[in-house]
């Protein structure tokens, strides 16, 4: 029973990982129809200006700092910019199909200027582990709860409480409506874009000392994000917070109780099984919404 | 016909990709008065409304608000002039609750409305439906209640100018009679209301001034009751009947 808890937290953890990486890509489908396919590799990167940063010679909280930065001006910045305003024009499907090509630059990128082994990341969380009523929890499992809730809190909070928050909403939930009534659609959407900016430089923070930095973490993270956005509902926040944590506790719990080998399909048979009775996903809804 | 117009459309052409809709539109819309559009279907009457609230850049043409060449600005700068759009068909949030609905309303005056609250209190007032289901979320509203939470929302900010396009549409007759009375009761406050509607007799009874539209131009613009008692406009818009009485 000990055992099935500790691995239940663990499995919280992941897919608290799992649900902010998926958040970020719920709400740029929701402002601006972008699925970012390069989602995946948006979290691999922060990790490599993280370390690129730390040998120039900053120290590790500078760096994360500097790698936090980085990523809201090139994954949340620049990516809008260069990549997602001038292919939206064309449609979501040519932008769908971009942001595959750019997953592969950017992994082959890091791969070819950095490096293609593993790189050790430090971590955050000291090494050590919390006994408390005879469960032993590692202090990295809680720290990366801990700061994964608290980034979904301050996120609600954000988009609930503030009116800059509801701005946003507005915007994704009826962009012409909202520009009517005077909102600053573009620059919400841009939030949005700066927000999972922040979100994967996060993630990136809590997974790599757990994963190493390496090229090719995107490839298991994107397809997690992707997997726990569907599962949630696809239009949803919540959702994809609820997908995320279910993921990573199916992810954790059949790799101890059935078997490692099937680790990478169990999470594609609970997409199918939740696709096939509730195609809107948990929470979701339909997209055409009714009168 | 107006010295003083609230708004002006001097040969205004505009239309989508290679379909022109307005051709060489002009007219000028009374101060404080109602002014109902009527015309054929495709005779552009929304275009008109999208035109003026910038959705739409016309091709050649000028539009003119309260006096002030309006035919660039933005959606901020004409709801800074006064200038409210409500479009036709339902435009909520529908995931934001009545009250943050509402709220979206003063998006343009901006931090600085200092009675904000106030002002939505007095919304809520008006309409005890949305007072009851405030903090709902706005898709549970019925559509006539979506169709008055548009309309308060528009009148947040005490507009000068209201477009109002088919606000009747899936309405009761009850829940129409409200929105005209309101729209009445806007006017005596001194707002100028420019409206569309399908239910063009009724509308006509209660404006002042008529416009007919026909192929993007203007084909007739005078008093209400002239337009009604008009043989022509009585056979092609008003189904047959001369003057007021009865229902369409």
């Amino acid at each position: 029973m000990a055992n099935f808890v500790a691995l239940l937290i663990a499995g919280l953890a992941t897919g608290a990982l799992y649900a902010l990486v998926a958040v970020g890509f719920t709400l740029l489908w929701q402002t601006s129809q972008t699925i970012n396919f390069a989602q995946g590799e948006f979290v691999m990167l922060p990790a490599f200006f993280m370390l690129a940063a730390m040998h120039a010679g900053l120290p590790f909280w500078a760096a994360i700092l500097v790698g936090l930065a980085l990523s809201v001006a090139i994954l949340g910045f620049a990516f809008k910019r260069l990549l997602v305003d001038p292919m939206l024009r064309h449609g979501v499907l040519p932008l769908a199909i971009a942001t595959m090509a750019l997953s592969t630059f950017l992994k082959e990128s890091v791969k070819t200027f950095y490096s293609a082994e593993a790189s050790p990341f430090p971590s955050i969380a000291p090494d050590a582990y919390l006994h408390l009523f005879g469960l032993s929890v590692s202090w990295q499992n809680i720290v990366v709860l801990g700061v994964a809730i608290a980034a979904v809190v301050a996120l609600q909070f954000l988009l609930q409480r503030t009116r800059t928050g509801r701005q946003m909403q507005a915007a994704a939930q009826n962009p012409t409506v909202a520009r009517i009534l005077g909102v600053p659609v573009e620059r919400m959407i841009l939030y949005t874009f700066l927000i999972n900016g922040a979100l994967v430089a996060l993630a990136s923070l809590l997974i790599s000392p757990i994963y190493l930095a390496k090229f090719s973490n995107g490839d298991t993270l994107g397809l997690a994000a992707f997997i726990a956005a569907i599962v949630g509902g696809f239009n949803q926040i919540r959702g994809a917070i609820v997908g995320g944590l279910l993921l990573g506790i199916v992810d954790n719990l059949s790799a101890a109780y059935i078997s490692t080998q099937y680790r990478g399909a169990i999470p594609l048979c609970l997409l199918i099984v939740i696709i096939l009775f509730r195609p809107n996903g948990l929470l979701g809804r339909a997209e055409e919404r009714t009168v | 016909m107006d010295t003083d117009p609230i708004v002006e459309l001097e040969n205004v052409v505009a239309g989508y990709g290679a379909m022109t809709i307005l051709n060489g539109t002009s007219f000028r819309i009374a101060r404080g008065a109602i002014t109902t559009v009527i015309g054929p279907n495709g005779a552009g009457k929304s275009t008109v409304f999208k035109t003026i609230f910038g959705l739409l850049r016309p091709r050649s043409g000028s539009i003119r608000v309260d006096g002030r060449d309006a035919t660039k600005w933005s959606q901020r700068e004409l709801l800074a002039a006064g200038v409210c759009y409500i479009p036709q068909g339902r435009n909520i949030f529908p995931e934001l609750s009545v009250r943050h609905n509402i709220e979206l309303g003063a998006v343009a005056a901006g931090p600085e409305l200092k009675d904000m609250p106030a002002r939505l209190e007095a919304a809520l007032d008006r309409f005890p439906a949305l007072r009851r289901k405030a903090d709902r979320q706005a898709s549970t509203l019925s559509g006539g209640e979506q169709k008055q939470l548009e309309i308060v929302r528009g009148l947040l900010l005490d507009p000068k100018l209201i477009l109002i396009d088919e606000p009747s549409i899936g309405l009761s007759p009850l829940m129409v009679q409200e929105t005209f009375t309101l729209l009445t009761q806007w006017r005596d406050k001194g707002a100028s209301i420019l409206m569309i509607e399908q239910n063009a007799r009724s509308a006509l009874q209660m404006s002042d001034y008529g416009l007919v539209l026909e192929l993007g131009q203007t084909r007739m613009h005078d008093k209400a009751q002239a337009i009604l008692n008009d043989p022509q406009v009585a056979q092609l818009f008003l189904g047959g009947v001369i003057g007021g009485a009865g229902a369409v």
